[in-house]
Order: C-alpha cells, then sequence, then structure tokens
C-alpha cells in the first residue's frame, strides 16, 4: 500500500464521514481523526486499528473505508469499556472483509455498534466470533444471527455472558446446524434463560457437543428441548444428558421417531423426556434392529391410549422380551391397550408389570417358567418325595453366600435345600421348560433321597467287596513316610530325602505330621465328615471326586428310573440334550476321554462310543460299574466303591493327546454281557487295588491337583502328560460338593437323630474347616489357585462356612432380623424368601387391580415383658373385670336353648304331640312339627384382635378433655356404676397415659374374660415402615393356650412406626381361615386412619390406603369372616365412612372408654 | 309324618358276616383283640382315616364267628344259627344323639311304637358293636356307653325306665382319629381309659402293594407304584395336606386301574382331587403321580 493509495483514500471519505465526526473538525477524514483519537486509548486499540487499515484499504473503496474507520470509532465513543470492542473491531474487520462486500461489511459493522450500544462486551464476543461465523453465515442473516444472540441478553451480569456465549459457539454450532436451527436453539436457550441461566449455560454447551453427533435430528430435538424447557425446565439438564448419552448410539433411523415420541409425551406433561430417550434408546438397542420400528410404532400406540404408560412401556420391555418374543410381546402389548381404555393408571400399572393382568398375560404368554411360580409347587414335590423338609432357593443365592458353589446357573443342593436356576427357557413350550425343572428338582432331590450325603465310611456296600477298610488313608500313609523318614535322618543325618521322587516342601501338612510323628500308628486320624475321610484314600483326588461324581449321578438316575417311571420320558429328553453339548472325545486325552466316555455311559449313549483303542478293556470294566451302581439295590457306598475302583483304572492310564485314529467304536454291551454277565467277579482285581493303593505316592498336601511331579514315579516319560482337568459339567446334574454338602447336612441330620450313633459332635473349629478347605478337591477355586486373589477368596469362603455352620447348629438357632430391606415403590412385586416372611397383594383402587405380593409381612413373635402390667390392670379394673365376666357368663346358657316344633329333630316335643294326638282324634290334619332339637348354635368363635401400633398412638390422652359425666355413660344402672369407677380409678392412675395404654388395658381385661368363654382367639400388633417391612406381632396366636406369657408380651405393646393396614388384615384373615369355627371376627383397634410411605399414589394420597383397607375387609367378609373397626379417632367419621361403608365400626368418642366398650362390643357382636 | 318304612327293623342276620374280609396284619393286632374279646374288654381303634381299622373289625367279626362256630359243623354256620357274631356299625357324626343309639319312640297312627336303636340291638343280641369315628358323636352321647364299658356291661333306656344286661357275647369297639388335633375333637379321659387301645397306621410299602393288589385286581408292578405314591404323599402331611393318601385311595385308584382308567388319570381323580382342594397341592401331587406313572 503507498501513500498516495492513503491519501486518496481519506480524500474520498471525507465528505461521507463529515456529519459523523462529532468532536473533529469538518472534513477530517475518518481515518485520521480514528488515528488520532485511538491514541488515547491503550495500544492494542490504535496497534489493530493500523494494522488492519493498512489491509483494509487495499481491498475497499476509499469511502468504505473511511466508513469502516468511522465505525470504529463510533464504537470507540460509546462508553468507557467500549474500546475492548473496537479493538476486536478491527482486529476482525480484516477477515471478515475477505467474505463480505462491501455493503454487507458496513452492515456487519453497524450490527456490532449497535450491539455495543446494548453492551460492549456483546460487541466483542459478536466480533470476536464473527470472522469463524461468516464462513457459515449468510451475510442476510448477520443482522438476524445478532439478534438472536442479543435476545439473550437483559441487561445482567449473567444474561451478558450467556449471550457472549453464544456469539462464541456460533461458529462451532454452525458447522453443524443450519442457521434456521441455530435460531431454534437460540429461542430455547433465550426462554429457558428466563428459569435460570445457568441451566441455559450448560444446555448451550451441551448443545454444541451433541448436535454434531445427531446431525439431522437437531431440529427435532431443539423443538423437544424447547417443550421441556416450557413444561419443566429443571429437566433440561438431564435431558441434555441423556441424548448424550443414548441418542448418539442409536442410528439416525430411529432416532427421529424416538424424539418425536419423546416430543409427543412431553407435549402432555406426564412424562420427562430426558427418561423416554433413555429407556427408549437403550431399549431399541437392546432389541434387533428388524424390530425397531414396529417397537416405536407400539410405543406411539401406547401412547394414544395413555400417554403416562408409554415411557413405562418403553422401559419394561427388555424385561418382558427376555421372558417372551417379540410377537409375544406386541400380544402382550394389546392386551394391554384394552385393559388401558378405562384409565391412566391402570394402564400404567399394567406397563410397569405391576398388575395382576399383566403379569398373567405375559405368564401365559411366555413359554419360560420362572422359579418363583413354581416354587410352591416344586417345594411340595420335592418334600414328598424326600419326606423332609426341603427347602427351594435359587441357585444364584447359593453361589453370592460363597461358602464353596461357584455356579449361579447349574441346580445343585447342600443336602438341605435344593438350588435351582431362577428362570428354565431351554424350551419352547412351557410344558416342557416345567419339565426340566422336574427333572432338576428329581435329581437333586435323588441325592438326599437316596442318601448321598449320608455316606458312612463303615458301612458296608451292597454289591462290591468292601476295599474302604482296607485301604491305608492317605494321611495315615505320609504319616507312616514321615516317620520313616525321620527315622533314616536321625540314621544319616542327611536332610531333605526325597522319597517316592516326591517333595514336601513347607506345605501345610507339615503341622499334622509334626502332630502324629510320636505315635504314628495310634494317632486316630480326625475327619469332618465321612466323605472326607472317604476321599483321603485318594492321591488324585479330583479324579476320584469326578470318578465318584459320575458314578453317584448315575445311582441316583438309576433309582429315579426305576423308582419314577413316569418322570422318563421327560429325563431322556433332558438326557440326550445334555449328550448333544458333550465335547468331543477325540478332543481329549486319554484319561479325559476315558472319564468322558463315563460320563456319556452315564447319560445313556449307548451307540457311537468312541475310546481310546488302547484303553478299550478299561473303557468295558468303566461301563461295567457304571451299569452296576445303576441297579436299584446300590446304596451311596456302592458308588464309593465302585468309585475306588473306576479310579484304579483311571489312574493308570495316562493323560497323553491322541490323534483320531486312536480312537475306536467300543462294542455294543450285549456281546459283553452274553460273555460274562450274572457271574458276580468283580470288575477289578481287589487285590491289585489295594496294592496300587499302598504304592500310590503321598498327597502332596495341595488340593488333590494333577501334579506332575506326583506321577512321576508311575508315569516315567511324562513328557507327553497333560494336565488332568475334570469334565465339563452335566446342566441338569449341576455341582456336586459330596463333602461340603455333608458337613453342612450334618447338623440337621444329628437334630433328626440319624447321625445318633456318632453321639455328640464336638463344634467345628476354623482349623479343622481349614484342613478340610485344603484337602477337599471339590473347594477349589477356579483357576485362582496359588496366587494372592485366591488366597483372600478362600479365607472368605472359609469365613462364610463357619457362618454357614453356625446358623446350622440348632442350639444357635434364634430368631435374627434380617437387615432392613428396602424396596422402592416403583419395584416390582416382593418375594417372601426368609422363613416367617409372607407376601400380600394390594389393592390399586385407582387402577381398580391388585397388585401381587407387593407388601410383606415379617411375622414375629412379642418379646416377653413384665407381668405386671397385666396384674396392676385387673387389680385397678376389679369391679369392671368382675362386671364384665358376669356378662359373658351370661352367654354360655345361651347355647343351650332348645328349640321346639321343628319338622325333624332329636325328640318329640311332648306337648305338640299331645295335640297332634289331639288333632288326630277330632279328626283335624296334626302339624306335623312335633320335634325340638337343641340349639345347634353351638359357640363357635373365634377371634382375632389386631392392635394398632403406629408411633401415634404414643400420643398422650388429655384427661383433662373427659367428655361430660352423662356422655357415653351406659343407661343400665349397673353399667354405669361400673363405668363410674372405672373412670375414677383410671384417674388415680398417673396422668401420663397413651392411646397404646388404653389399647392395652382393653386387650387385657377382654383377656381374661375370653377364657371364661373359652372363644379361640388370638392377639396381633402391627406396625411397619415402607410396604416390604409390614410388621407383625403375636402377642398371642389363635391356636396358643394363654398361658403366663400372654400378660408378658402384652406389656411390650409399643408405639412403633407406621400403619399399613392392608397386609396386616390379609395376614390375620389367613390365620383366621385356618381356624375351624363356625364364626370367625376380625377387631380391628386403631387410633386413626392407615398411613405408610408409598402407601398412596401422588395426589390420591388418602383414599389409596384407605381403599386397601377397605378392600382387605372385603376380602374377609368374603372368607367368611366378620371384621369389625374400631377407632379412637375423633375425625374419624369421615374416611371411615368410605372405607367401613357397610362395616360394622364404632368411633370411640373417647380413647379412655375403650377398655369398658370393648368388652361389650365383643359380646354383642358375638351373641 | 315319619314312616314305618325308614325304621324297619333288620334281622339280626343281616349283620353277620359270612365271607372272610381280607386283612393283613401288620403287628400282632388279632391276637391282642381275640384277647381282649375272651375278657370283653372294649377296644378303641385309633388311626388316620382309610388305614383299616372298620376292615380290621370285620374281619375280627367273622374271625371270632369261625371260632365261636366249630369248623367242623359246617352246617350250623351255614344255618346262619346263634353261633354267629354281628357287627353292628354306626358311623358317628356331630348330631348323632343318644336316642339314635338307643332307640326311640315311632309315632303312628295308633300311637307311640318304640324301636331299638343299634346300641340296643346289639347289647340285647351279643354282637359287637362297632361306633365308627366316636369323637364326632356329641359328647353327651359318649355317655351313655360308659356302663356298657366296664364291669357293668348294662344299656339304661330311661325312655323305657329300663336297664338291659348286655348279652355274653357283646362288645364295643369305637374307632377314632387322633390326627385332627382338636381341643373340641378329643377323646375325654373318663372315656378313652374304659378301652385297650390298638394303634393302626398305614402299611409298609410292601405289604401296602399287596393289599392294593389284592383289593383292587390290579397287577403288581401297578400295585407297587401306588403303594409308592401313598408313601410319597403321605410325607407332605403336616406341609399341605391334613392327612395322608389312604389305603383306601390307593385301592379305589388300582380299581379304575383294573377297569382300564389310565394310571394318571385315575391317579388324579381317586387321590389327587380327593385328597386336597388347594390348587397348589395337587399340582404338587399330580407332578409326584407324573413322575411315578407314565
Amino acid at each position: 500500500m503507498t501513500n498516495s493509495d492513503k491519501n486518496q483514500n481519506s480524500k474520498q471519505g471525507q465528505g461521507v464521514n463529515a456529519p459523523e465526526g462529532s468532536k473533529a473538525p469538518p472534513g477530517t477524514p475518518a481515518s485520521l481523526l480514528a488515528k488520532k483519537e485511538l491514541a488515547s486509548f491503550p495500544a492494542p486499540v490504535l496497534d489493530r486499528y493500523e494494522n488492519a487499515f493498512e489491509k483494509l484499504s487495499g481491498r475497499l473503496a476509499e469511502e468504505t473505508c473511511e466508513q469502516w474507520a468511522s465505525e470504529g470509532l463510533e464504537i470507540v465513543r460509546k462508553t468507557v469499556r467500549s474500546w475492548e470492542a473496537a479493538a476486536e473491531f478491527f482486529e476482525a474487520s480484516v477477515a471478515v472483509q475477505r467474505q463480505l462486500p462491501s455493503g454487507q461489511f458496513l452492515k456487519w459493522a453497524k450490527t456490532g455498534t449497535s450491539l455495543c450500544a446494548d453492551s460492549p462486551s456483546l460487541a466483542v464476543a459478536y466480533f470476536k466470533s464473527s470472522p469463524g461465523a461468516m464462513l457459515r453465515l449468510r451475510p442476510r442473516y448477520i443482522d438476524d444471527w445478532a439478534n438472536v444472540c442479543r435476545a439473550l441478553y437483559r441487561g445482567t451480569w449473567k444474561s451478558s455472558a450467556l449471550s457472549c456465549r453464544l456469539f462464541e459457539a456460533t461458529p462451532t454450532l454452525l458447522e453443524t446446524i443450519s442457521f434456521e436451527e441455530f435460531c431454534h436453539f437460540g429461542e430455547f436457550l433465550e426462554v429457558l434463560s428466563r428459569r435460570s441461566y445457568d441451566q441455559a449455560g450448560d444446555a448451550l454447551g451441551a448443545g454444541c457437543d451433541l448436535f454434531p453427533k445427531i446431525s439431522g435430528d437437531v431440529d427435532r430435538f431443539i423443538n423437544l428441548a424447547q417443550i421441556v424447557a416450557e413444561k419443566s425446565w429443571r429437566e433440561t439438564a438431564s435431558l441434555f444428558d441423556s441424548a448424550t448419552a443414548s441418542l448418539i448410539e442409536l442410528g439416525p433411523q430411529h432416532r427421529a421417531p424416538l424424539i418425536t415420541l419423546a416430543r409427543r409425551l412431553a407435549v402432555t406433561g406426564v412424562s420427562d423426556a430426558s427418561g423416554v430417550l433413555k429407556d427408549g434408546a437403550n431399549t431399541l438397542n437392546r432389541v434387533p434392529t428388524e424390530t425397531r420400528d414396529r417397537l416405536l410404532e407400539m410405543t406411539d400406540g401406547v401412547a394414544a391410549v395413555s400417554a403416562p404408560a408409554a415411557p413405562e412401556f418403553l422401559r419394561v420391555v427388555p424385561n418382558v422380551l427376555e421372558r417372551v418374543t417379540f410377537e409375544q410381546m406386541a400380544q402382550w402389548q394389546s392386551d394391554g391397550l384394552r385393559a388401558a381404555r378405562d384409565n391412566d393408571e391402570a394402564a400404567v400399572s399394567y406397563f410397569k408389570l405391576e398388575s395382576a393382568r399383566s403379569q398373567e398375560m405375559l405368564d401365559s404368554l411366555s413359554s419360560s417358567i420362572e422359579l418363583s411360580r413354581v416354587r410352591e409347587i416344586i417345594l411340595m414335590y420335592c418334600m414328598a418325595l424326600t419326606g423332609r423338609s426341603i427347602d427351594i432357593q435359587a441357585a444364584q443365592g447359593l453361589a453370592e453366600k460363597n461358602i464353596g458353589w461357584f455356579q449361579g446357573e447349574l441346580p445343585t443342593t447342600e443336602g438341605t435345600t435344593i438350588y435351582m436356576p431362577s428362570v428354565i427357557n431351554r424350551y419352547t413350550t412351557k410344558d416342557e421348560n416345567f419339565g426340566f425343572f422336574k427333572v432338576i428338582s428329581t435329581h437333586q432331590v435323588g441325592h438326599i433321597e437316596f442318601g448321598s450325603f449320608t455316606f458312612n465310611f463303615v458301612t458296608p456296600s451292597n454289591l462290591f467287596d468292601d476295599l474302604r477298610p482296607r485301604l491305608p488313608g492317605a494321611r495315615e500313609l505320609e504319616a507312616a513316610r514321615t516317620a520313616d523318614e525321620e527315622a533314616r535322618k536321625k540314621a544319616s543325618q542327611q536332610p531333605e530325602v526325597v522319597i517316592f521322587g516326591h517333595e514336601t516342601p513347607d506345605n501345610a501338612n507339615i503341622p499334622t505330621v509334626a502332630e502324629s510323628e510320636p505315635a504314628p500308628e495310634e494317632k486316630k486320624l480326625e475327619f469332618l465328615t465321612d466323605m472326607g475321610r472317604f476321599f483321603d484314600l485318594f492321591h488324585e483326588r479330583r479324579l476320584a471326586l469326578d470318578a465318584f461324581t459320575v458314578l453317584e449321578s448315575s445311582r441316583i438316575d438309576g433309582h429315579v428310573a426305576g423308582l419314577y417311571p413316569g418322570i422318563t420320558a421327560m429325563y431322556n429328553v433332558v438326557r440326550s440334550a445334555a449328550l448333544e453339548s458333550r465335547p468331543d472325545v477325540t478332543d481329549l486325552p486319554a484319561r479325559e476321554a476315558l472319564v468322558e466316555f463315563m460320563v456319556r455311559v452315564s447319560l445313556g449313549q449307548v451307540d457311537n462310543m468312541l475310546v481310546p483303542s488302547e484303553h478299550k478293556e478299561a473303557a468295558r470294566k468303566l461301563r461295567r460299574l457304571i451299569r452296576t451302581v445303576t441297579s436299584e439295590e446300590a446304596s451311596v457306598e456302592d458308588g464309593a466303591e465302585a468309585a475306588i475302583r473306576a479310579y484304579s483304572i483311571l489312574i493308570d492310564i495316562k493323560n497323553e493327546e491322541l490323534d483320531d485314529e486312536d480312537f475306536e467304536q467300543l462294542d455294543p454291551e450285549e456281546d459283553e454281557q452274553s460273555s460274562d454277565s450274572g457271574d458276580d467277579e468283580d470288575v477289578v482285581d481287589p487285590e491289585s487295588v489295594i496294592q496300587q493303593f499302598m504304592g500310590q505316592p503321598s498327597p502332596d498336601g495341595e488340593s488333590g491337583d494333577d501334579s506332575p511331579d506326583g506321577q512321576d514315579d508311575q508315569t516315567s516319560e511324562g513328557e507327553s502328560e497333560e494336565d488332568y482337568s475334570s469334565p465339563q459339567d452335566v446342566d441338569y446334574r449341576g455341582e456336586f460338593k459330596p463333602e461340603l454338602s455333608q458337613l453342612l447336612s450334618q447338623m440337621q441330620l444329628m437334630e433328626n437323630d440319624e447321625f445318633s450313633e456318632s453321639g455328640e459332635m464336638e463344634p467345628i473349629t476354623q482349623e479343622q474347616l481349614e484342613e478340610m478347605m485344603k484337602n477337599a478337591p471339590e473347594m477349589e477355586l477356579e483357576q485362582t489357585e496359588g496366587d494372592k486373589d485366591g488366597e483372600q477368596q478362600a479365607s472368605e469362603m472359609l469365613e462364610n462356612l463357619m457362618k454357614e455352620l453356625q446358623k446350622r447348629d440348632p442350639e444357635n438357632q434364634q430368631f435374627q432380623p434380617g437387615p432392613m430391606q428396602h424396596v422402592d415403590e416403583d419395584g416390582g412385586p416382593l418375594n417372601a424368601t426368609e422363613p416367617d416372611t409372607y407376601t400380600y397383594p394390594e389393592w390399586d383402587f385407582r387402577a381398580n387391580e391388585y397388585k401381587p405380593d407387593w407388601c410383606m409381612i415379617h411375622e414375629k413373635i412379642m418379646t416377653d415383658g413384665e407381668p405386671n402390667f397385666f396384674r396392676d390392670t385387673l387389680a385397678e379394673n376389679a369391679s369392671l373385670l368382675a362386671q364384665i365376666k358376669r356378662q359373658f357368663e351370661l352367654v354360655i346358657p345361651e347355647m343351650y336353648r332348645k328349640q321346639k316344633r321343628l319338622e325333624d329333630g332329636e325328640e318329640h316335643d311332648l306337648d305338640a304331640v299331645l295335640e297332634a294326638v289331639i288333632d288326630l282324634h277330632a279328626g283335624v290334619s296334626p302339624d306335623e312339627r312335633l320335634y325340638w332339637r337343641r340349639n345347634k348354635n353351638e359357640r363357635s368363635v373365634a377371634v382375632a384382635f389386631l392392635l394398632d401400633m403406629s408411633a401415634s398412638t404414643a400420643e398422650a390422652i388429655d384427661e383433662a378433655k373427659k367428655p361430660s359425666d352423662d356422655w357415653g355413660a351406659p343407661d343400665d344402672p349397673v353399667e354405669y356404676m361400673v363405668w363410674l369407677r372405672s373412670r375414677r380409678s383410671e384417674g388415680m392412675r398417673r396422668t401420663y397415659k397413651r392411646i397404646v395404654d388404653v389399647e392395652k388395658e382393653g386387650i387385657t381385661l377382654l383377656v381374661n374374660s375370653l377364657e371364661t368363654l373359652g372363644d379361640t382367639y388370638g392377639i396381633f400388633g402391627f406396625s411397619g415402615y415402607g410396604r416390604e417391612n409390614v410388621e407383625f406381632y403375636t402377642i398371642k396366636d389363635l391356636d396358643e393356650k394363654f398361658s403366663d406369657i400372654v400378660p408378658r408380651r402384652i406389656d411390650r405393646i409399643a408405639p412403633l412406626h407406621a400403619t399399613r393396614m392392608g397386609p396386616a388384615i390379609r395376614h390375620t384373615i389367613a390365620k383366621l381361615a385356618e381356624v375351624d369355627a363356625r364364626s370367625r371376627f376380625l377387631f380391628l383397634i386403631s387410633d386413626g386412619r392407615p398411613q405408610d410411605r408409598g402407601y398412596s399414589r401422588e395426589g390420591v394420597e388418602k383414599e389409596y390406603a384407605v381403599h386397601d383397607t377397605r378392600q382387605a375387609l372385603v376380602e374377609a367378609r368374603q372368607d367368611g369372616i366378620t371384621p369389625f373397626c374400631l377407632t379412637v379417632d375423633k375425625a374419624g367419621h369421615d374416611y371411615m365412612k368410605t372405607m367401613m361403608e357397610d362395616f360394622s365400626y364404632e368411633v370411640l368418642p373417647d380413647i379412655s372408654l375403650l377398655p369398658v366398650r370393648l368388652p361389650q362390643l365383643y359380646r354383642n357382636l358375638t351373641t | 309324618m315319619a314312616t314305618k318304612q325308614e325304621y324297619t327293623e333288620r334281622n339280626v342276620q343281616d349283620y353277620f358276616i359270612s365271607e372272610e374280609p381280607f386283612y393283613v396284619p401288620t403287628s400282632d393286632e388279632i391276637e391282642i383283640f381275640e384277647s381282649a374279646y375272651r375278657q370283653r374288654i372294649p377296644v378303641l381303634l385309633k388311626g388316620p382315616t382309610g388305614t383299616g381299622k372298620t376292615r380290621f373289625v370285620e374281619h375280627m367279626a367273622w374271625r371270632l364267628s369261625e371260632g365261636l362256630t366249630p369248623r367242623n359243623s359246617g352246617e350250623n354256620s351255614r344255618n346262619g344259627t346263634s353261633a354267629k357274631l354281628p357287627l353292628i356299625t354306626v358311623a358317628c357324626h356331630e348330631d348323632l344323639t343318644a336316642s339314635d343309639l338307643v332307640g326311640r319312640y315311632l309315632l303312628d297312627a295308633d300311637g307311640t311304637r318304640w324301636i331299638d336303636g343299634p346300641l340296643t340291638r346289639a347289647v340285647k343280641y351279643g354282637g359287637i358293636c362297632y361306633l365308627d369315628e366316636i369323637v364326632e358323636a356329641r359328647k353327651d352321647t359318649t355317655v351313655i356307653i360308659h356302663p356298657l364299658t366296664d364291669h357293668r356291661r348294662t344299656l339304661t333306656i330311661d325312655k323305657l325306665g329300663t336297664v338291659i344286661d348286655a348279652a355274653e357275647g357283646f362288645l364295643l369297639v369305637v374307632s377314632y382319629n387322633p390326627g385332627y388335633q382338636n381341643a373340641l375333637k378329643d377323646l375325654k379321659h373318663s372315656t378313652r381309659q374304659r378301652f385297650v387301645a390298638l394303634e393302626f397306621d398305614f402299611p409298609d410299602e410292601e405289604h401296602e402293594a399287596q393289599i392294593i393288589s389284592h383289593e383292587s385286581g390290579c397287577d403288581t408292578d401297578v400295585a407297587e407304584q401306588l403303594a409308592r405314591l401313598g408313601l410319597k404323599i403321605r410325607n407332605l402331611k403336616d406341609h399341605g395336606l391334613e392327612e395322608g393318601a389312604s389305603t383306601r385311595m390307593l385301592i379305589y385308584a388300582g380299581r379304575l386301574i383294573s377297569e382300564g382308567v389310565s394310571q394318571r388319570r385315575a391317579c388324579q381323580v381317586s387321590v389327587t382331587w380327593g385328597i386336597t382342594d388347594d390348587p397348589q397341592v395337587q399340582r404338587s401331587i399330580d407332578e409326584v403321580v407324573t413322575s411315578i406313572f407314565a
């Protein structure tokens, strides 16, 4: 640029700028003026100006340039701080000018100037972001852009910051969104910023991140965001969060409909859009792509019927699809739509899977079977088979206990409880799936029925020559050897002698050895279980366990087949399925191949039996062993004997890799049977087995895993030898842990005297357990052995096991309240697993439906207190008591009233007969009603008193506010005296008396009188907190005789928590239903309306509880129980009318009347 | 008006048991009963329903008749004369009154007419009177049997104002099922201590199979399976069932099977549905049935 150019520029600008240059003398070019004036501002302003001027003057017409300069001057002059804006203006001008025609350029500058008039910082942001924004922004939108951003500015610092941020974000935003979308976004921010600038700022930031990732749906999303901002602005943050988290994952094809759906629901204002997005995306991602469109359509369908139900539907779909196919789910959905026609509540509870209809529908559609649904059936089935009290639990529970079982999916048992997978979905029909449950339970219960865990080391077997007593135990061997070694050591003074090619480094067995040192021969080895003693015979414990497992399982299967022919068909189906999933024999090394062969034989495979050619004879023997134990006479001891033989065969087989051609078909069994069937000769020669066991190396103290050094003396060339690993579990047989199970079930068996011969069992010490865990092959931890993790896990397991044993010790059994579990009100049905817990449904009056298994009752026996309260109350109310008693005694003769003039009866009624005879003689037709009968209304009454023990009963009674004397006074003079006296005596008691005390008094007096009547009665208290913790206290059970303990329990009635009446009433109904009585009553004594955490729905708070209680009372009546409600709530009348509509109830005007009124009411009600 | 026909007196011969009732003794109950009879000590049979109490009494009545009638004099026995021992059974129920046992006046056109009750008949004739499920009867009813069960061996009929001495052959046998465990339905001590008590329980699997097979005519395999079913179901007593499956029930199942009804169905109708109304328990029992029967 030359000087002449500059001059030209300034000259040309002169005329135009003249009116604007206010301070400068007229005629001075703006550019020169600027130079002069800008010098008074901080240096960067002038620098930038000069820099920009230099560049621009070359590119712009002089006039334009002057205009530009004067624009700059104007900015600078606006306010004190506007020089900063000017600096940015000059800075940005160069870049902006390149993209804009000069007209637009000046317009741009003017827009900036006007922004600066509002706030210099806006202008700063405007100019700063302009170069970037101009890249994407059409020049004609500049004004709009500035306006959109400016709209956020409301003169406050926060608003200006937000506005600036939007300016600054513009270049980034416009990279991905159109200007139109940008405008919408701005509008959204404007709406939101009215509520909260922070939220708007966050949304702006989140939008910048989000929009590039959901291009194409931005407008849609902004639209949604706008609605959310209007409806519930607080949720915008979570909306952006969940959009960022979930929408991105979702393909563009399903994103749009989902956002539309969310928008539609948001418009109705009933759902949170962020949840819809999150759940929707989550659900959509979990269903196959091709079904996603349908799913969205279905959600739309739900939304059309009931908007609040749609989000629930979206959320629950993955759960539903776990149980049914997509098509079935569609059926479930359309049934839901029908159910939903009634109202939103019904729809919500249907699609939340809370309503019974929904669950039943799903259940009928699904072919899978959940354990929780069939648990009772299976439980009784198992109890029928075994005749023992057995429990059924989900297998996951056992694995979580961490006491030695690891598989959460396989069925198993520890001798008292059968653990099962929580859901079976293997087959296409319910029947088959149930059949599978039945097969696994029959097999597991077979272990109990056929005594797998009652193994006794010394009990003779039925089919074999017993080898067990003749074999030396491994530890005995070890002890003998160590003694030997010691002797040699002493002789030669040579340390570290290696015997049998086997080293014993400092391992855990040393202490044992040291102990047994003095007299190794006499040392009586202690085993926790007979099973442990048995496995101690083997060096390769894992192999022994595997052999025993197969043989024992075969034995069980054999017994089942013999005794339960009906189940054979399903059993075979399961077995052949199990066979199909077995590994290929030819892939296994020799020893494992033979074990696998055993498994296959035990599963009933007959043809196509591949075995290593070398070991055909061994295979044949193993097969015969399995056949032997499947006979009906076989006992667990036979299984053990067979295991010894199988072990002796297997241990001789090197576990070497074999080629496919090394395998051969084993000839079918018939051929072999013809040759040696019928003879009782042992499969293997017992003597050689004994020899073999004598020669086996001592165990190395580790849990019997194959350590190559352990076999060195047997297999000199061990190079081709593979480490032995156990066969794959057979799914229906599950994990079999004989030693552990025997240990755990011993406690229970002892109780049943089945183990009486072993006498008192010493408490098991931690050391003993540790020892067992080291030795028992089944306690091996998978793949973690040796390292730190494994050790830690082992010690944890030890601890758990110890606890488990203590729990099982019958002497230790006490009621230990479990940890309070808190269940979300939105959660699903509860499952009563612990003893003395029961679940009950709850009535949702809005949905007009029960929520199944919604509340859990924890039944507890009230703890004992002091008998004083009872005694004192009786003493203080002696006269009232006598009165009540007299009243009650009058009831008794009423039972013996004669009914006369009956057509049939016990005897002739003499008067009637005389009349009849007279009539006959007179020729009149006689009255046929000639008989009398004793009134059949024998008193047969059962009554349950249900006391409210809610916290509100702690309220003190205002003694001063007693009603006036005539109020509530009985008319009968005698009663009146009593009433008066009782009131006086009450007055003498301590002044501070609580409602609950009066309840107690009433009960005390009544109990005493009830004993005269001989009615069956029970006293219960209830309270609780939340639907999962409804506490139900038994003070006196219905079938319990009155004893000293009852008064003690009455003493402990005290105010506790909340009042959830429904479940307590239902539980009482269940109790009354078991009583055989002609008339049954439920006496509810409460101090107010039912209430509890979550015992309500939003907005319908009070009615919900009242309706549920009412429903419970209706149920009582359906069961032939007469409910009666006595309340002391002064404000009780209004809700009592709803709750007790057509039931009897009484609202006491004064709580202190309760002890008098209660017996009266009782008498009136029951006679 | 009560009519004559309802109360026509049956000949005591109708109560004779002429064919040997099938009974498999589980212990020495036959010998005990014979001794008790010789000493005329009343007998109390305890045990759950369907364990063969009634059958046992029938068997004993027959057996004792055989004893009374020397076997060689076959003609006598065929004539059914006095040597036979009749068995009169009364099923007690909660409305059973004393007059139901002793007798009552009936009304006819000419006035009243007395008719003996079953107990009176047995006392007069000298047979075994068997009161089945005695606890079901009203308490006052049981008192009238007291004089019959001790050394007096008399029956007072206060309506007639007479006292009857029991005939030589008379013996009172009562049965009751202690399983109900209901205080109301317990036998009074003054009553129960007048009897020697024989306890009945379900026979073991082997014996039961034998009984089922004999009674129902089904083959031994089925009988064994039925016996096994019985055993399994009895395991559920107090775990959902109030009573175990009776042998009688199993026999019914066996009979239906002999009739050609499928095994599972026969068990369902005669055992499962008979034993309980609880659908869940029914389902469980059904599962046991389907496990045992193909």
